[in-house]
């Protein structure tokens, strides 16, 4: 496949109360919204806690590490973007810090890919903006 | 015990493509093939239930579909609303109809839908993918519908030691119920075997292809009738024993966990609604847009043990012949998927079922069985249990 055919790959949208999110991500910044009220941390990031409706939210510097909670191994690309990625990881990724969020594992072959397997935050350019994602940690 | 609701009659297209019938047009050939089946009129028609026409035709969607039905029919009805909630509409249409008919709004509604599939080569994937997928935090990552099935399946696999040839099971299962029923899609076909489930190509792990459904186009429609009205229109009709709702999540990885997904939630209500319990259960109906949701979803039902489903699966039991049938009309795996309208199908077997009219696939034992939908990516849930006894 000619890599002039693949278009890029889609930058998320900005949605209210997530732009921290990304510019930090931009600067190679994990981060995770924090409830002052209910000393929550989670995700995903939005205007108020998903707990307790308070919007007194800070952030927290996240440790970058997690586990994989589940995953699937894409064979046909989605759309056009993918298909130079085929396959690739889709997971669903359990931080340290509690809340589950959804990534690609990267920089390891696929079929190494298992449920529970320690990784950590990594982040893909796109352009405008990095976005996080994970990779195994290399011990 | 509250006043006694039933399904009175069914009808459903036989799932293809209808290059020259639009969302309309289909909704139309619903309700004339309906009317003809059971010798209704417009005016046994109360109340009426639409899902919005040509939703997963990327945008442009209907919701006006009711009033369009209503004129086309040249009806008034007593009650009526166009709603969705993606598979699941058709299940919370049924619990909606009961509920307005037991308030005594209405003594029958039509519950009626139809449905086109995007091509999924052709855009389809993508187009689907952004409207399941929070597009923040899920979209940018790739995603595609048959993965994000794959990460319940591929949890039940760590936990319970389930394999991709238990899942393929499911798919050989629903083509032995298939190749009984005319008006599946893969009717006439060869009948599936493992081994060609994991020969056929590569979609997201666990998945091959024909782990997948069968995009198609069509559409059903189901008349709930209070007791007088479904006796006079039903040698026997499908009594409404029970029935429950649970919504978890809207974005899949925001589901508080894989292994309870709300499934077993919406089935415990309506078991208790019906004083039953899952050992009271003669055959089961549920949505299966993929291979793993059977598989899961008897557990989640109680219809066999936690992490059990793939040994209950490779057991035979759910084929026909066996202890315990499920999707006996071939599934959405086999009958088709008819998009908008996919949940319809299984509500309409599950009627035919108890209502002693599925052909050459009738079971012996259906007097009382249970039907599971669900909508997005399993996020909400509708359980029905149908019975031969008021
Ligand atoms: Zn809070």
């Amino acid at each position: 496949m000619n890599d002039e055919t693949i278009p890029a790959k889609p930058l998320p949208k900005m949605t209210p109360g997530a732009e921290h999110y990304w510019h930090s991500a931009t600067r190679e910044q994990f981060v995770l919204p924090h409830c002052t009220a209910c000393d929550k941390v989670f995700f995903y990031p939005r205007v108020w806690c998903p707990q307790c409706l308070g919007q007194d939210l800070d952030w927290v510097h996240a440790s970058g590490h997690g586990v994989v909670y589940s995953f699937s191994v894409v064979h046909q690309a989605p759309f056009p973007a993918y298909r130079g990625d085929v396959p690739y990881v889709l997971a669903v990724i359990e931080l340290a810090e509690g809340p589950r969020m959804m990534a690609n594992v990267l920089h390891c072959d696929p079929a190494t890919v298992r449920v529970g397997m320690p990784v950590e935050v990594t982040f893909e350019d796109r352009g405008e903006i990095k976005i996080p994602q994970f990779q195994p940690v290399h011990s | 015990m509250v006043d006694a609701v039933a399904i009175a009659a069914v009808s459903e297209m036989k799932p293809a493509r209808y290059p020259d019938k639009d969302g309309h047009a289909l909704y139309i050939e619903v309700v004339r093939q309906l009317l003809a089946e059971w010798h209704l009129k417009p005016g046994d028609i109360q109340g009426l239930l639409a899902c919005p026409a040509g939703m997963a035709g990327g945008g442009n969607a209907d919701i006006f579909v009711h009033e369009q039905l209503y004129e086309e029919l040249g009806i008034h009805p007593l009650y009526g609303d166009t709603m969705n909630a993606g598979g699941a509409t058709y299940g919370y249409m049924v619990q909606r109809a009961a509920l307005a008919i037991r308030q005594g709004l209405a003594d029958s509604v039509l519950c009626i839908g139809a449905g086109k599939f995007p091509k999924v080569s052709t855009g389809g994937a993508e187009m689907m993918a952004r409207m399941v997928s929070h597009e923040a935090f899920e979209f940018p990552y790739g995603t595609f519908i048959p993965a994000i099935y794959a990460q319940v399946a591929t949890r039940h696999m760590h936990e319970f030691g389930t394999t991709a040839e238990q899942f393929a099971e499911v798919a050989v299962s629903s083509r032995e119920w298939a190749l009984r029923n005319p008006q599946a899609a893969t009717y006439g076909t060869e009948p599936l075997t493992v081994a060609k489930v994991r020969a056929s190509r590569p979609i997201a792990t666990p998945f091959h292809l024909y782990d997948c459904s069968i995009p198609l186009e069509g559409g059903a429609a189901i008349l709930v009738a209070n007791a007088s009205v479904a006796k006079r229109i039903a040698r026997q009709p499908a009594w409404l024993l029970g029935m429950g709702e649970y919504h978890s999540h809207r974005n899949i990885h925001q589901a508080a966990d894989l292994m309870d997904i709300g499934c077993g939630r919406a089935g415990r209500m309506a078991y208790e609604r019906a004083g039953l319990g899952p050992g009271d259960m003669q055959f089961a109906q549920i949505y299966d847009a993929f291979s793993v949701n059977p598989l899961v979803f008897m557990e989640e039902l109680g219809l066999c043990a936690r992490g059990k489903g793939g040994a209950f699966f490779a057991s035979g039991a759910t084929r026909p012949g066996g202890d315990f049938p499920v999707n006996t009309y071939g599934g959405l795996l086999s009958f088709g998927h008819t998009g908008d309208a996919s949940g319809l199908s299984m509500i309409v077997e599950g009627a035919r079922q108890v209502m002693g009219i599925a052909g050459d696939r009738q079971l012996p034992r259906a007097d009382i069985g249970v039907v599971h939908s669900y909508g997005g990516m399993m996020s909400e849930h509708s359980t029905l249990i149908l019975g031969r006894q008021s």
